[in-house]
């Protein structure tokens, strides 16, 4: 495989290209949903390919193949270099790609037991128990979703800089929903576990009371009410943390959003963008999270990158064009979903880190405001400067005291001012939350987390 | 691309090779899918992508329970291992007895306005072209500071047939496009988007998205902060499609419906909407991103009415679910938008919504509102359990006394969306499709809406 490679990137090189890349990989993966007690699909997926680029002044070239064979590669390469051409005539911004260090490395993420050696049946008898104890909580528990994913796969990164890195990546997922129905009132609750590793995962407390989680929180729901609208002081718990660190910070941050003009944080490094206290960052280095990795899908060795250090705007996520065309260092955020996809700038753990507060002087300190707990998705336009995202539970806080439950609020906010916003940073960090982020048609596994946050003058939107 | 003929001819093999494995029922989908797309950044253009994407889906039954199998490529060995690890993930699930049967073997009418020859012929340079003339559009205005654009043009070639003798192919183009502008007025910063799909460049629809997203980047940057409070909204084509999209195409999915979790269960026959709500499902419209010959399972198209003037008329039914009622699929089982995908199980899907037309130029909506909103665009999604919606006003504009002011700064709505559908009260003459929803603008008379001011 990696002659095969290193054939591919030479022969790209010959036909003219001044820098060329590949992601040669072969994957295989798993899917079970059970749904009120049946399994709804058993999916499995084989699947192999290349997706080969070529760089010529200033224009990228990209061509996928499913057949990993040398023809089909060369030809590959060739289309890569005819692209670049093509895209290279039209190309006003003339750049270059910095030479960087050649990595070369071998490795295999942890991972104790691989999915491939647990037989199908135990996979789903796994997901059907999860979906049993969703029903056997409580009558009230009408539907259920109890889902299982699984992926290996074999990925090799090679340039022309001489990088060539083989990673044998597995990585595993569970989540439940849960839908609980009273008097007329549907409410459904949701809880999921995942991280680079193995099976053992499904082998954990944490992911055999998933089920009990899901159902717990519709069951809650039940007697919530519809969230207020208006103007909040909002604490927002560790998953909601990380949300906003997500969304309101980290798409900003992203070098190419930063490039394309598209980024409201254009220009502000070294300025202030958040309270002294707040520091941000995104860090692909947390093993066994499920944003974990140590080479980017460019082959660039992946650090920790703080992004906002004691409200400070330090610098931005970037790939080897970010890079090359900024004058710094490439910082290892460059992902691809398969080797069909190009790859692009993204986050992978990101968080807040923790402060001095205790979270329940935190609360105790809130005379009148909003608890917001659990995140369900959230999404930003880094152009318009804007964000929101979604809760799963939201309390009224009262003169300290946690109350009123209401559901299903959305927190909306403008990326320069809510971190300037922040009035008490919590010191019970945690990240883990796993999650699927989506930019331009992919999907990046992800996570983040951080302490308990309180925020002024957050838009609650809400029905009443 | 391998042609049409021998790729049914895989699918029929693999149905046999599935069949012969033990599976009850099967059916498999062979694609072939070629695509070129052209990225453009701050005016200079920045990538050219080539895909090339075939392969093979193969789902199978035993005892009603179903598994999935996926092989990239369409190499006959692979495809065949493909064919026996989806009869042994069936036997690894529950047996249902819910499943009843998949589509039986009917003639499919080719539909016309799903290929055109001259979107397949499009080569890069072409596609280099349309975004440079996107940009150039885009950027024409001394405000904009950035003009990103995207275009794609693919061909795909599908072959689907099941154990019950369905067997049939169809070729599909698909071109979509996509701008943004970015503008600047000294610290105010906005961004104007706009986009079209189709299975065909329309005429004029470079200029047309272009044009939108310059306008509405250089709109939004004079910004106003609006109190929380009760107000009327005109949803604009985007803001509607996303939200009906998901509203509509969740809420009616009859295996949703069937357990119980979406807010329009129990609800057929009663109102939804006001009168003046009609709300329909037509994969037959020529050149639309969702037209097809036939859905998923081999169900040949059909329009179906889910609204009826306000009355909640019909659900989105696949074989399974249909079976389950013991009544006939609406060909809803989807395997993918303008372009399928051979890499997913089917599933229940809108084809092309459609929000009939009303009346009411998009003037008259703003003339007779007296304190309001117009909302261009959310993307945010309603709780489809409770029917709920709470989304940011990302893209909208303050209506008071019958004109249009300034765009708003930080607020979000909320409504319900039965409440949503029925307070319409003026629904407008022009469509536009976004996200495979054809809707007009059109008028709520009152939602909460929560401001920053």
């Amino acid at each position: 495989m990696e002659d095969l490679a290193s054939k591919t990137i030479d022969h790209a090189m010959k036909l003219g290209a001044e820098f060329a890349d590949l992601r040669l990989e072969s994957s295989q993966g798993t899917n079970i949903v059970v749904m009120d007690g049946k399994t709804k699909t058993v999916t499995a997926h084989l699947s192999s390919g290349c997706g080969v680029r070529a760089f010529i002044d200033g224009a990228w070239g990209f061509a996928v193949t499913n057949d990993i064979s040398q023809s089909s590669l060369s030809a590959a390469s060739e289309s890569a270099v005819k692209m670049a051409r093509v895209a290279k005539d039209r190309a006003k911004v003339k750049f270059k790609i910095s030479s960087s260090k050649a990595q070369r490395a071998v490795e295999r993420y942890r991972c104790d037991t691989a999915p491939s050696d647990v037989p199908m049946e135990e996979k789903v008898s796994l997901a059907s128990s999860l979906d049993r104890s969703m029903r056997s909580t409580d009558p009230r528990i009408v539907s259920t979703n109890a889902r299982y994913d699984d992926f290996e796969g074999e990925r090799i990164v090679a340039n022309s800089f001489g990088t060539l890195v083989r990673t044998r990546e597995t990585w595993t997922l569970a989540a439940c929903s849960a839908w609980a129905k009273s008097d007329g009132v549907i409410q459904r609750g949701h809880d999921a576990i995942g991280m680079v590793g193995g099976y053992e995962l499904m082998r954990t407390e944490k992911a055999l009371s998933l089920g009990a989680e899901a159902a717990a929180q519709a069951l809650r729901l039940l007697d919530s009410k519809p969230a207020p609208a208006g103007k909040f002081v909002c604490v927002l718990d560790n998953k909601m943390t990380g949300l906003l660190a997500h969304e309101a910070f980290g798409h900003a941050c992203e070098a190419d959003a930063v490039l394309a003009g598209a980024s409201v944080l254009e220009g502000r490094v070294g300025q202030k963008v958040a309270c002294s206290g707040v520091t941000l960052a995104d860090d692909p280095s947390i093993e066994a999270s499920f944003g974990f990795f140590s080479h980017d899908w460019e082959g660039v060795k992946a650090d920790k990158h703080v992004l906002i250090e004691d409200g400070v705007l330090k610098g931005y996520l970037h790939n080897l064009e970010s890079s090359s065309r900024m004058g710094t260092e490439p910082s290892g955020s460059s992902r691809a979903q398969t080797y069909g996809s190009p790859p692009i700038i993204r986050m992978s753990n990101t968080f807040i880190a923790p402060g001095d507060w205790k979270k329940d002087e935190l609360l105790e300190d809130t005379k009148d405001g909003l608890l917001i707990q659990g995140s369900q998705y959230g999404y930003v336009e880094p152009s318009k400067g804007q964000f929101m995202f979604k809760c799963d539970e939201a309390y009224a806080i009262r003169h300290g005291e946690v109350g009123e439950r209401y559901r299903d609020a959305s927190l909306s906010g403008v990326i320069l001012e809510v971190l300037n916003n922040v009035t008490g940073v919590a010191d019970d960090f945690m990240v883990g939350d796993p999650g699927y982020c989506g930019k331009a048609g992919q999907s990046a596994r992800t996570s983040d987390g951080g302490p308990h946050l309180r925020v002024a003058d957050v838009v609650v939107g809400g029905l009443v | 691309m391998v042609d049409l003929q021998s790729l049914s001819a895989l699918a029929e093999r693999t149905v046999s090779m599935t069949t012969r494995a033990g599976a009850d029922r099967c059916d498999v989908v062979a694609a072939d899918t070629n695509a070129i797309s052209v990225d453009l950044e701050k005016g200079s253009v920045k990538q050219a992508n080539i895909f090339s994407d075939p392969g093979v889906g193969v789902r199978a039954f035993v005892k009603g329970a179903s598994g999935f199998a996926v092989c990239t490529g369409l190499d006959e060995a692979a495809v065949s291992r493909a064919a026996a690890m989806a009869v042994s993930l069936a036997r690894a699930g529950t047996p249902d007895k819910d499943f009843k049967d998949l589509p039986v073997a009917r003639q499919v009418t080719t539909l016309p306005g799903l290929y055109e020859p001259k979107v397949a012929e499009i080569g890069p340079d072409e596609v280099v072209v349309m975004v440079i003339e996107m940009s150039d559009i885009a950027g024409d205005h001394k405000k904009v500071t950035s003009s990103n654009a995207s275009a794609a043009v693919s061909v795909c070639q599908v072959a689907l047939a099941n154990s019950n003798g369905f067997s049939s192919a169809q070729r599909m183009t698909s071109v979509d496009l996509v701008v943004e502008a970015v503008a600047r007025d000294g610290e105010a910063m906005f961004s104007g988007y706009d986009g079209c799909s189709g299975r065909r460049l329309e005429q004029g629809a470079i200029e047309r998205v272009s044009g939108v997203a310059r306008d509405q980047a250089v709109k939004g940057l004079v910004q106003t902060k609006l109190e929380t409070g009760d107000y009327a909204i005109i949803m604009d084509p985007l803001a509607a499609g996303f939200v009906l999209g998901n509203a509509i195409g969740g809420g009616l999915n009859a295996d949703s419906v069937q357990r119980g979790r979406s807010f329009l269960a129990g609800k057929l026959g009663e109102t939804v909407g006001s009168p003046g709500v009609s709300i329909y499902d037509d994969p037959t419209i020529e050149w639309a991103s969702g037209s097809t010959s036939f859905d998923g399972e081999g169900t040949p198209a059909a329009r179906s009415v889910l609204v009826d003037k306000g009355r909640l008329a019909s659900y989105l039914y696949d074989s399974y679910t249909a079976g389950k009622e013991s009544r006939g699929s609406t060909g809803n089982s989807s395997r993918g938008g303008s372009v399928w995908s051979y890499r997913h199980p089917p599933s229940i899907s809108t084809t092309n919504l459609v929000v009939s037309p009303g009346d009411s130029s998009f003037d008259e909506m703003v003339r007779e509102t007296r304190s309001g909103a117009y909302v261009r665009a959310t993307f945010d999604y309603p709780n489809l359990a409770t029917g709920e919606f709470s989304g940011l006003m990302m893209e909208s504009y303050v209506i008071r006394d019958g004109e249009l002011g300034p765009a708003i700064r930080q607020s979000t709505m909320g409504i319900g969306i039965v409440e949503m559908l029925s307070r319409v009260d003026m629904v407008g003459k022009t469509p536009r499709d976004y996200f495979g929803v054809q809707t007009p603008p059109f008028r709520i008379s009152s939602a909460r809406i929560a401001g920053s001011g």
